[in-house]
């Protein structure tokens, strides 16, 4: 060996006695788990990074008082360099971590993470997406423009709604007592101290955790040996993580040049008395919820103590879907329950997106809940029956593939029929939000709803037969039969 | 010369010209926020084709032509995008 690489050497081996750098804390991951699915947690974190850097610069400038807050924002926007570029990486970046930690949420729900040994690391993560939405709510006030804190106003309202021991609480911990610069000084406390303290606390606890248990296996249950081959974590998944960050970044930058941030008019109580408010895309479905009509006034705390009991039960949730069953075939109920609340909290968003301000009649949102509750009950159900039944059943023939006229003529009319029960559905639903419900919308968005409900059955079925003879979904069904004949 | 060192090969040609553009920018312009914004994605789009092609390379594993093609598109939408938004 040279002389300067003998010192190279040395120099590297001293650095890693110290540091350990070959021998990696984390634990090796088998190969199945190189799949981003498997990664949306590790991109929430990617997306906190991202908030923490670009939040750090801003607190450069901003000012944390009724007074100058809109103010340095807007001198944020107008005289720091990159300052607006800033703001909506901010801003996007803080909508992917919470709908990143949401998709995470609903993952491990469907893929059974939440069962023995893994109880405890889904209440920490449900406490970590809370913490998450605690920075949206935080976050949005700080500008203190018209917008932001109408709708903080009306969330901080429903304070007083709730017990009065927990409103005390809650209104001394995100309020006080000095009116709007004591709350936004909390806010500001929260948004950049207390809570990103809490969730790296939260966060360690959790990779503790995944070091403990392990990745957990697929939701199909059957992993072939080579899948379960172990990859180091340096460098080979920290280059795979690298990629993903590197391709959610990119992401994040472009939807920041499409959509670039701009700010509303500074907060006035003359402003905000014109205006009504209207919180984020992630607090819609609760908002919506809220504007029931039977929920006003005393019923708030009704509806209050529902969400709250939602809540609980999510956190719970391990408690509650105690079977060992893991895959989804085996869980017909709780898929179906998690595709209704995922169903029902996009149908609640948009419902509140378009309808600002607007009082719900009590039979219109029974109508709307009840009947997105039932025909996602219905597709879930029917594709049980058609997908998986023929694994059931291990038959050996399987049905056959359509004829190429059969298929055409299929997609023809289920395509024609599709167009006309959407047009339907979107045009009846428009009606009743428009005129009011009466009988016979209500029957003609029932039916259309199910004619809907029909088409998707069916062209799930006829992709499944088209593809039946050389596609990889009917050969991930064989191969799935195959592991369920030798299982037995 | 494969097919993939090719593509390294063109990457890296762009990521020296991106980054180059980057620090010769105006940042006090306005304009100037939205090529940043845009020149810093194809850096990091083209980071991440690399790294995919070169983690392949260490596992012997083919690499899916379907991404290497959904990558090229993201940099020339990306491309396309530096003239629309700025």
């Amino acid at each position: 060996m040279r002389k300067e690489d003998e010192i190279i050497a040395r120099l590297v081996a001293w650095f890693d006695s110290r540091l350990g750098l070959s021998h990696p804390m984390l634990r090796p991951v088998p190969e199945y788990a190189v799949n981003p699915f498997y990664w949306l947690g590790a991109l929430t974190v990617v997306a906190f990074v991202i908030q923490g850097v670009t939040g750090m610069l801003m607190m450069l400038y901003y000012v944390p008082s009724p007074i100058q807050a809109f103010q340095s924002t807007q001198y944020i926007f107008q005289q720091v360099y990159y300052g607006r570029f800033l703001e909506s990486v901010h801003l996007y970046t803080a909508y992917a971590m919470i709908m990143l930690a949401f998709m995470h949420m609903m993952r491990g729900y469907f893929v059974s993470v939440h069962k023995k040994p893994r109880e405890m690391m889904w209440i920490v993560g449900m406490v970590m997406g809370f913490v998450t939405l605690g920075f949206g709510f935080t976050g949005y006030l700080l500008p203190w423009t018209v917008v932001s804190k109408s709708a903080t106003d009306v969330g901080i309202g429903m304070i007083d709604a709730l017990p009065a021991q927990i409103s005390w609480l809650l209104s001394f911990l995100v309020v006080g007592a000095g009116g709007d610069a004591t709350e936004l000084l909390r806010f500001y406390d929260l948004h950049v101290v207390v809570l990103p303290a809490v969730l790296l606390v939260l966060l360690t606890l959790k990779m503790y955790m995944l070091e403990c248990h392990g990745i957990s296996e697929p939701a199909t249950g059957v992993v072939s040996q080579e899948k379960r081959r172990l990859i180091p974590i340096f460098p080979d998944v920290s280059l795979y993580l690298l990629e993903l960050a590197a391709v959610f970044g990119s992401a994040m930058l472009l939807i920041s040049v499409i959509f670039p941030l701009n700010l509303p008019p500074q907060y006035s109580p003359q402003l905000a008395a014109q205006f009504t408010p209207q919180p984020d895309w992630y607090f819609l479905w609760i908002y919506q919820i809220l504007k029931i009509s039977i929920f006003e006034g005393p019923g708030l705390s009704v509806a209050l103590s529902l969400v709250t009991l939602l809540f609980i039960l999510l956190f719970l949730l391990p408690f509650i879907d105690r079977s060992k069953k893991r895959r989804l075939i085996d869980r017909p109920i709780f898929v179906t329950l998690g595709l209704i609340f995922v169903a029902e909290l996009i149908v609640l968003a948009y419902w509140g997106l378009i309808t600002p301000g607007q009082i719900i009649p009590f039979e219109q949102a029974a109508l709307v809940i009840g009947g997105t509750a039932l025909i996602i009950a219905f597709v879930s159900f029917g594709a049980y029956w058609v997908l998986f039944s023929r694994i059931k059943r291990q038959t050996s023939s399987g049905p056959q593939a359509p004829t190429k006229f059969a298929a055409l003529f299929s997609f023809g009319a289920l395509a024609t029929g599709g167009a006309f029960a959407i047009g339907n559905t979107m045009n009846t639903t428009v009606n009743i939000i428009v005129q009011g419900l009466d009988w016979w919308k209500a029957l003609l968005l029932v039916s259309s709803i199910i004619m809907l409900a029909f088409v998707i059955l069916a062209s799930a079925l006829l992709i499944y037969r088209i593809e039946l003879p050389n596609g990889s979904l009917s050969r991930r069904i064989r191969f799935l039969e195959k592991m369920i004949h030798e299982s037995k | 010369m494969n097919r993939n060192d090719l593509l390294v090969t063109v990457l890296v040609i762009l990521q020296l010209v991106s980054t180059n553009y980057l620090w010769g920018l105006d940042a006090a312009s306005s304009v100037s926020q939205a090529r940043f914004a845009i020149f810093l994605a194809i850096d990091l789009l083209s980071f991440a084709m690399i790294a995919y092609i070169y983690r392949k390379a260490e596992w012997r594993e083919q690499t899916y032509r379907i991404w290497l093609l959904l990558g090229s598109f993201g940099l020339v939408l990306l491309l396309v995008s530096s003239l629309i938004f700025t």
